[in-house]
């Protein structure tokens, strides 16, 4: 009796088990097909004293080029819209019919209005997701009034990146760089989709290595422009005094990286046998020898916290990375893969260094964790790829190729995904810096 | 009645609720197995799971061994046939083969693969007839087939502890590789998501007709709340669902990768 309950129950307790798995074996969906989201830009309104037309246009293009760099989005065209193709209103309550959205496959709509008079450029903005009928984010900000539409509509691109990705998109950032278009190697400036080059050098020297100040208002820079050696100059349109950073010691300069808090920076000093990486103030003050052997030590990099720093050291016989806490003392050494690695770039949220190892007399560039635990290529071809740098966000790196002949600046997801060219229209390209987000 | 009876009934009584507990609890167990462990186990090892989740690897890192170049998309560039300017006129280099040279650092456990961090629902093997049918599916418009081979229509049992192996009706194994087709083809998954171990496990109300009640819940989230946002978007998205065998709740596991 008792046993015949124990198997009774036993049964119903199976049975049901077996009931409840197979209602609920799940659905397993392995990669989706979908690689960007549909997005709808409205027209945003013009509250502008006077309106403008052309600005409203400019301001639409240049919003939708941004947010297709970010390779996150691809835009729907403007026939295809069933809903309003201006914005009415960005406030509370103003209601959407999203199935006007969801019919013409949107999974997003970007509503907002501009204002511009005299006191500034102000901007509202609003991003449904559309599937879910609900807003992920809205905001309103006031740019100065000489801001042109195309700067402010980046800005935006960028937040709207941050609504779907958590980190912001990159298109209002500038990367530096070498160009020898003109005959003589100059650092040059230009949006980070490879528009609106322009000159930050012209003295018709030598220029290489240009680096970023965190606060993106100075650029650190080598250059033979006094003399027949490298020296490091900084050019600047903020705080900092523009000019030459260190006295001359007879010592060659080779390179200078800005520091986190953008007070210090780290600088390479030859004597022609050896280098050293030493650390002084943005007023070249406070001279701290951070290595001292006798082998060549070069290309420094900060992690983002300021605590170490990725450098290149030949003291084995070849050069390798090592970390060394960033006030100097005791190295570790990183890389044991590859003959010959260097340029290392620590990326802005800390989880990976970037570097070019040389394989047959050309460059690749892999990545490796801080830890040396995981390394991997990043950009592998049979031309060099070389001086990898990495975008605020982390998410993209720009590195030098001269897989089309000469060199040339391409940028490349962390992922390995989304090649993109930027330069190619003049001369050799080499060595970039990737600019912080505007503040 | 005496006290000495009334304490052997009790003895009795409390040897069958053990019995009886035990007997649950052992079945309990085994069941929880059943049903549990293919959403369990994926992730054990702590120190993996920080290296899962602070990093986006490249393809290669998941499998480093083989270490083939990330798969770029050479949009901008032209292939190395193409190239005109031959400034360094050299033979390609074999890649895989150059780098690693320290075996013992290169693969360092760098990640899991995919592979390892996906759960399996089903015995590999099912699991690879699934998604070949799967893929046919997708390539044809033929309807999937209504009855399921045998050794396909089960899932989820970890043979070897019973034997036992819990029964998916044909009916469920056709309506989930429709399902998997559907929701498949509506998901986005945002560039630099495709390569992290993430896995997001959803339930989800659907009425007979397939359409999606209310909010998907979220019932285990991936440690990234915009991968998990992007999952429940999709599957929004994809409602209504193909009609399933019954209205009710249904489970789905997103995982980034294909492979």
């Amino acid at each position: 009796m008792r046993a015949s309950h124990a198997v009774l129950l036993l049964v119903a307790v199976l049975a049901a088990a077996r009931a409840h798995a197979q209602d609920r074996a799940p659905v397993v969906i392995e990669g989706g097909k979908g690689k960007s989201y549909r997005i709808a830009v409205q027209r945003f309104a013009d509250n502008s004293t006077p309106k403008s037309d052309d600005r409203i246009s400019r301001f639409r293009d240049a919003l939708q080029d941004a947010l297709e760099f970010s390779g996150l989005f691809q835009r729907i065209p403007d026939g295809a819209f069933l809903g309003p193709l201006t914005t009415d209103s960005v406030d509370d309550g103003a209601p959407i019919a999203c199935p006007d959205w969801t019919q013409i496959g949107a999974d997003a709509l970007l509503q907002g209005e501009i204002a511009r008079d005299a006191n500034g450029f102000q901007v509202a903005f609003r991003v449904w997701d559309t599937a879910r009928c609900r807003d992920l984010m809205r905001r309103r900000y006031s740019q100065k009034a000489t801001a042109n539409p195309e700067e402010v509509a980046r800005r935006v691109a960028d937040d709207v990146v941050e609504a779907f990705l958590g980190v912001r998109g990159v298109s209002s950032t500038e990367i530096a760089f070498v160009s020898d278009r003109t005959g003589n190697k100059e650092i040059y400036v230009m949006e980070a989709d490879g528009s609106g080059v322009r000159k930050a050098t012209a003295n018709r020297s030598i220029n290489n290595f240009p680096n970023w100040s965190p606060d993106g208002q100075a650029i650190a820079y080598t250059s033979y422009r006094q003399g027949n050696k490298p020296l490091i100059f900084l050019s600047s349109r903020g705080a900092l005094r523009p000019g030459r950073l260190l006295a001359t010691d007879g010592r060659s300069q080779y390179r200078a990286v800005f520091d986190p808090t953008g007070e210090r920076l780290a600088v390479v000093l030859s004597n022609g046998g050896s280098s050293e990486i030493v650390s002084v103030t943005t007023a070249g003050k406070d001279l701290r020898k951070l290595t001292s052997s006798s082998a060549i030590e070069v290309s420094p990099s900060y992690s983002p916290d300021g605590n170490r720093i990725v450098f290149v050291s030949d003291r084995t016989g070849a050069p390798q990375l090592y970390i060394m806490d960033a006030n100097g003392g005791a190295a570790q050494r990183l890389t044991f893969n590859g003959a010959y690695n260097t340029n290392p770039a620590w990326s802005p949220d800390g989880l990976w260094i970037a570097y070019e190892t040389r394989v047959d007399g050309q460059f690749d560039i892999w990545l490796i964790d801080p830890e040396g635990k995981v390394n991997v290529p990043l950009v592998t071809n049979e031309r060099s790829d070389e001086a990898p740098a990495w975008a605020p966000n982390s998410r993209h790196v720009v590195f030098s190729s001269t897989r089309r002949g000469r060199a040339d600046l391409y940028m490349i997801d962390r992922d390995g995904s989304n090649l993109r060219r930027l330069t190619g229209d003049a001369g050799n390209n080499t060595a970039p810096s990737w600019g912080p987000f505007p503040r | 009645m005496t006290g000495a009876s009334d304490g052997q009934h009790d003895l009795r009584q409390r040897e069958f609720r053990r019995f009886v507990g035990w007997s649950a609890c052992a079945h309990l167990a085994v069941l929880g197995l059943a049903v549990i462990s293919p959403f369990s186990g994926t992730r054990i090892d702590p120190s993996q799971v920080i290296a899962v989740d602070l990093v986006s690897l490249p393809a290669s890192a998941l499998a480093p061994s083989q270490a083939p170049a990330p798969p770029a998309p050479k949009k901008a560039a032209p292939p190395p046939e193409e190239k005109v300017v031959p400034a360094q006129p050299e033979p390609p280099k074999p890649k895989e083969i150059v780098l690693p040279k320290n075996p013992e650092r290169e693969p360092s456990k760098p990640k899991p693969k995919p592979k390892e961090a996906t759960p399996k629902p089903q015995p590999e093997k099912d699991l690879e007839d699934l998604l070949a049918d799967m893929r046919k599916e997708a390539g044809e418009t033929e309807p999937a087939p209504t009855q399921a081979p045998a050794e396909q229509a089960t899932a989820a049992a970890p043979s070897g502890v019973t034997g036992a192996t819990v029964a998916v009706s044909p009916e469920v194994l056709a309506w989930i590789r429709k399902a998997k087709v559907h929701v498949r083809g509506v998901w986005v998954v945002p560039p630099g998501f495709r390569r992290e171990a993430l896995e997001t496990h959803v339930t989800v109300e659907l009425d007979a007709s397939g359409a999606v009640i209310g909010e998907p819940e979220i019932t285990q989230r991936s440690g990234n709340p915009w991968y998990d946002e992007s999952v429940v978007r999709g599957i929004t998205k994809a409602s209504p669902l193909p009609p399933p065998p019954h209205a009710g709740e249904w489970d789905f596991v997103f995982l980034p990768n294909e492979d």
